[in-house]
């Protein structure tokens, strides 16, 4: 009983301090696209973590259930691919959107194609067509 | 065992205040966006704080529901940023 309620501890504590570490990481990140980035801690092992200690919790004041069980490996699935799916439009449209990025950000493959187009010495010659057939 | 619930929920409200202060600082859009996400899943953390200090039976389904409808908030951001373009 007491290492169970350890375990929800932990799970549930680290799980919010996660939250504020991400929320501390939006004043440290330079850019918009810096601050998508240090937010999936928060989604991606935070709150799968909170529905961890929660469904531990429910196990053991409530006893098994496929019903809970279910929903709680849906909810685990659903936190982290749900937001990276979120997180990759929201990025896709600030770029779109021409938000300005901070030089710190990188690697940053949206500039550095364009700049090897610029300078067009550097650029390695591939070749279009194999001229062997 | 509910002192830890507590202190969570403590946690959670310092997570959301510091995002709101963020959003205040914040110049562009995208960070805004963000940091709406990073509010509406800390309140879904105290809910379900919540949820497991009185004993609530649905405390899984508010969790389920919550990771599934999470992402059109922030798809309808994107959008407005865009302007509609895709």
């Amino acid at each position: 009983m007491l290492i169970v309620d350890v375990l929800i501890a932990v799970f549930v504590l680290t799980g919010a301090l996660l939250m504020v570490t991400s929320a501390l990481a939006m004043f440290r990140a330079k850019d918009a696209l810096s601050r998508i980035n240090v937010f999936s801690p928060a989604t991606g092992l935070g709150m799968p973590l909170v529905l961890l200690g929660c469904y531990i919790y429910t196990l053991q004041h409530e006893g098994f259930s496929v019903y809970r069980l279910l929903i709680a490996i849906v909810g685990f699935l659903s936190f982290i691919i749900v937001s990276s799916i979120a997180s990759n439009t929201l990025s896709r449209s600030t770029v779109l959107a021409g938000s300005p990025v901070h030089r710190y950000t990188r690697p940053n493959r949206l500039v550095e194609p364009l700049r090897l187009a610029d300078d067009g010495d550097e650029t390695p010659a591939t070749p279009e067509t194999d001229p062997q057939g | 065992m509910s002192i830890v619930f507590w202190i969570a929920i403590c946690v959670f409200a310092v997570a959301i205040a510091i995002a709101l202060a963020r959003v205040a600082t914040a110049k562009d859009l995208g960070s805004r966006a963000i940091i709406g996400d990073l509010v509406y899943f800390a309140a879904v953390g105290i809910l379900t704080m919540i949820a497991m200090l009185v004993d609530l039976t649905i405390m899984l389904d508010v969790i389920f529901l919550a990771s599934l409808l999470g992402i059109l908030s922030t798809i309808a951001l994107s959008r407005i940023l865009t302007r509609g373009y895709r």
